[in-house]
């Protein structure tokens, strides 16, 4: 027995049976395809991620009258 | 095509590689089963993305669920299994009725022990291409790894394979002591 044939013999004991791989797929297909919930959005973190951002970049902005008491002096 | 006909086509046309990974991955065919099935259940409820893919798109997108899978699943999972495989839970072969039969088992057996000492990704690799019927340009695909990388595990599980078997069939007095 070759090392390609004791493989093969191998492969056959690991194999599933083909009244389990039927009722797998008769349990998969019994299920709804799609399920009616549509679930969260999947772009729901770009849009999270851009908001925040935006909020941090606009909290972060000094307002014109902090800005001008928040300015350099020039010396130390 | 319907809709049940296209995923009666994926599920044929994939299923026995999807199982034989889930087998390198948890080396007991049940649990395999289990993820394999949920493999499909996630391809089943998903279906409108697969259908306009090419054939290896397809099988990229279902072993890109696999493999998240079993990241999720296999870690709290893996003591188990594994002291499942040390009390010899893997299914053997029939009784043999004849003495080139008995051989026969027996070293199909050596198979199954040398595979399951294998490091998981060369054991994957081997299901994969033994029992799920891949090559290797597949199976790189697949697992998203270079083909000579597939090719590459592929060379040490068979010659792994190779020394078990040809210590086997040495006469007993010249195998080494274990």
């Amino acid at each position: 027995m070759s090392i390609d044939d004791a493989l093969a013999a191998w492969a056959a004991t690991i194999h599933l049976p083909a009244e389990t791989a039927a009722d797998i797929y008769q349990r998969i297909v019994a299920t709804p395809a799609n399920p009616r919930s549509p679930g969260l959005n999947p772009a729901w973190w770009r849009h999270f991620a851009a908001d925040f951002a935006d909020r941090m970049i606009t909290s972060t902005q000094l307002t014109p009258w902090a800005a001008g008491r928040c300015a350099p002096t020039g010396s130390a | 095509m319907d809709q049940e006909a296209e995923f009666r086509r994926l599920y044929e046309g994939h299923r026995t590689a999807v199982h034989a990974y889930f087998v390198g991955r948890t080396a007991d065919r049940w649990k395999a089963a289990d993820l394999m099935q949920e493999v499909f259940m996630r391809v089943w409820q998903r279906l409108p993305e697969l259908t306009g893919k090419s054939a290896d798109g397809q099988r990229a997108w279902i072993f890109t669920v696999a493999r998240n899978l079993s990241i999720d699943t296999y870690r709290h999972d893996r003591s188990r299994a594994d002291a499942e495989v040390a009390r010899g839970h893997e299914p053997s072969p029939a009784p043999p009725s004849a003495a080139s039969a008995v051989i026969a088992a027996e070293r199909v057996a050596i198979v199954g022990r040398a595979i399951r000492r294998l490091p998981e990704q060369q054991r994957t690799t081997l299901a994969m291409a033994a029992a799920g019927g891949l090559n290797s340009t597949e199976i790189a695909a697949a697992l998203g790894v270079p083909a000579g990388t597939v090719r590459y595990r592929l060379s040490l599980a068979r010659r792994a394979i190779a020394t078990a078997l040809a210590d086997y069939d040495q006469p007993p007095a010249l195998r080494e002591p274990r």
